[in-house]
């Protein structure tokens, strides 16, 4: 009879674990599919007319100050917009360098996002540089950051 | 692997879980090891394979989690209600077997556009009021603990307000998405329907005594309200008007007086006369008005880290009779937290929270705004309610009688909290059929 009572404790002592730990394998499971889609648009789902006062409300993403150019004045501040730009000597960039025999007719694309302003070379003969460094995919820009586009340096400015 | 297959496993994952905490019920109950509780955890496992096929037949990219979680935790309350009472868990069951029916039936009649819905909202609307209402009517209805929430007909009662809770959310998403554009621009005169809503809510409350209700109800008003407006400005006017409204009904109410007494300062040195069945005695309040509270705080103490463990908590007096009143609907939280501990109540506590979050993602994904005011509406429904109940528990707020959803025992509830579920996989299969 004790020997009877002692192995039902037993049993009921290994449901009990084994309970909590199956409890948390589920928990488990689903935290860590969750996280994986993390992915998902982070959107608010307040409904339309917040998103507009947000977007109104946003702050500038920056500026790009010209330290040295052939073609631009020394100082002159671009200020960006939340539409991306593009900089190059063709006369469809928004940004245009015509005087810049560095500079490949499409040269660089400066993309405002949700995360900073990205900066990406757009396949030029003599590439884009930050900080020295030439770029081979995009790149965020830090405040502080010198970009080279053909012989023009612009410094990144919040 | 699809959405449904990962609903099968984790339902198999659930299954497990059933047949474990039924076994140990089970063999404590009998003290003798043996298998004949897994019948149990079979039929439940079945059941869920049959709202599963469902799924996968209406629903078939909706998320996956949510079935699982919701098939858990009506999974953990039924093994609690059985190991209380097994009569009460027979008949819960039977109710979760009309609760899967009843999520089939919403699944099988809403698969091709449950928008439709936003075409009678009116109907909604005025079932809501009506289910809001029913338990004050003088014959059908009923006054259980001081509060007037049920309704019988015959030997069958149930509680419309959780019916009218659902039908509330649909109405209140369907109306305040036709008129977002105009209240977002917080006019003046655009305070009407909030007035009219807050005057709808004060009357729940004065009639039924429930400030549970009621907070429930203005609550998901104010959650939707600011969904489809933006406007915090609606949400500090309602919030300080429910006040306003909460505090006069305290000065002329002797039962919301007394649960907040019974909140603030549950246990007193000196007696206090106290109404009992053989007239006016003298007690000290935790033997009196605030007993079941104070009862069921050591229920969750005694539970410590790991818990008692199934069958072994302590429930009874050595008479026989219940020590906690109610312990199998309001407070089957202190049951659970008594029997699997910290550590339990803390994966109970994850799961509830979970549910919470795939819910609002639903909201999230879904693109048109009267979907996403439903999801996120019913979402924030079961929040406030799970809320209102264990913040109660745990003397966070004054304590409502309100069920624990999928949880506590009682039928109007299952049903509810499944028709629920079943919306908030309608309108997820919509966001994710669409990308």
């Amino acid at each position: 009879m004790a020997l009877a009572s002692i192995s039902v404790d037993a049993v009921l002592l290994a449901l009990k674990i084994a309970f909590l730990l199956l409890l948390y394998l589920f928990i488990w499971r689903i935290v860590r599919a969750a996280s994986r889609e993390m992915r998902a648009p982070q959107e608010s789902f307040v409904l339309a007319p917040m998103a507009e006062r947000h977007e109104k409300r946003a702050p500038r993403p920056g500026t790009l100050v010209v330290i040295s150019s052939p073609d631009l004045e020394e100082g002159q501040r671009v200020e960006l917009t939340h539409e991306a730009l593009t900089i190059g000597r063709g006369p469809l960039n928004e940004l245009q360098l015509d005087q810049d025999d560095f500079t490949s007719g499409k040269h660089a694309l400066i993309d405002p996002r949700r995360d900073g302003v990205w900066v990406e070379d757009l396949g030029s003969t003599n590439g884009s540089f930050v900080n020295g460094v030439r770029l081979t995919s995009s790149r965020r820009l830090l405040p502080g950051d010198v970009l080279r586009i053909g012989e023009t340096d612009f410094r990144y400015e919040r | 692997m699809s959405a449904r297959t990962r609903e099968l496993g984790l339902l198999t994952l659930v299954g497990l879980i059933t047949a474990t905490g039924f076994a140990s019920v089970y063999i404590a109950r009998q003290n003798e090891i043996s298998s004949g509780s897994l019948s149990y955890a079979g039929f439940f496992f079945a059941l869920y394979l049959v709202a599963h096929l469902v799924a996968r037949l209406t629903v078939p990219d909706a998320d996956p989690y949510l079935l699982p979680m919701a098939a858990l935790l009506t999974a953990l309350g039924l093994t609690e209600i059985y190991r209380l009472n097994p009569t009460d868990a027979l008949r819960q069951g039977l109710w979760v077997v009309i609760g899967v029916g009843c999520f089939a039936l919403t699944l099988v009649a809403l698969r091709h556009d449950f928008r439709r819905l936003e075409s009678y909202k009116y109907l909604f609307g005025l079932s809501a009021l009506a289910l809001l209402f029913m338990p004050a009517l003088p014959k059908i209805g009923r006054t259980v603990n001081g509060a007037r929430l049920w309704v019988h007909f015959g030997s069958l009662q149930f509680q419309p307000g959780e019916l009218g809770k659902i039908a509330m959310i649909v109405f209140l998403a369907a109306y305040l998405h036709s008129k977002q554009e105009v209240l977002a621009l917080g006019r003046l005169k655009d305070f009407g329907p909030l007035l009219a809503i807050w005057g709808c809510a004060m009357l729940v409350l004065v009639a039924t005594h429930d400030l549970g209700s009621a907070l429930l109800f203005f609550g998901i008003f104010l959650a939707i309200l600011y969904l489809a407006t933006g406007r915090l400005l609606y949400v500090g006017v309602g919030l300080t008007l429910f006040l306003v409204g909460a505090a006069g009904v305290y000065e002329t109410t002797a039962h919301v007086r007394s649960r907040v007494t019974i909140w603030l300062h549950p246990w007193t040195t000196q007696r206090l006369p106290c109404h009992t069945p053989h007239g006016i005695e003298l007690m000290t309040r935790q033997q009196c008005e605030s007993y079941q509270l104070v009862k069921s705080l050591y229920s969750i103490a005694q539970g410590g880290f790991f818990g008692t463990g199934w069958g072994k908590g302590t429930f009874a007096l050595p008479n026989g009779n219940n020590l906690i009143p109610d312990l199998n609907t309001d407070f089957i939280f202190s049951a659970l937290a008594q029997e699997l501990g910290l550590v339990g109540i803390a994966a109970l506590l994850l799961v509830l929270m979970l549910f919470v979050v795939r819910g609002f993602r639903v909201a999230l994904q879904v693109d048109d705004g009267f979907s996403k005011l439903l999801a996120a509406g019913l979402t924030f429904g079961f929040t406030l309610q799970t809320f209102i109940i264990i913040g109660g528990i745990l003397r966070i707020i004054p304590l409502t009688g309100i069920t624990l959803p999928f949880i506590s025992y009682g039928g109007s509830s299952v049903v509810a909290n499944f028709i629920l579920l079943a919306g908030l996989l309608l309108v997820s299969q919509r966001a994710n059929e669409a990308r």
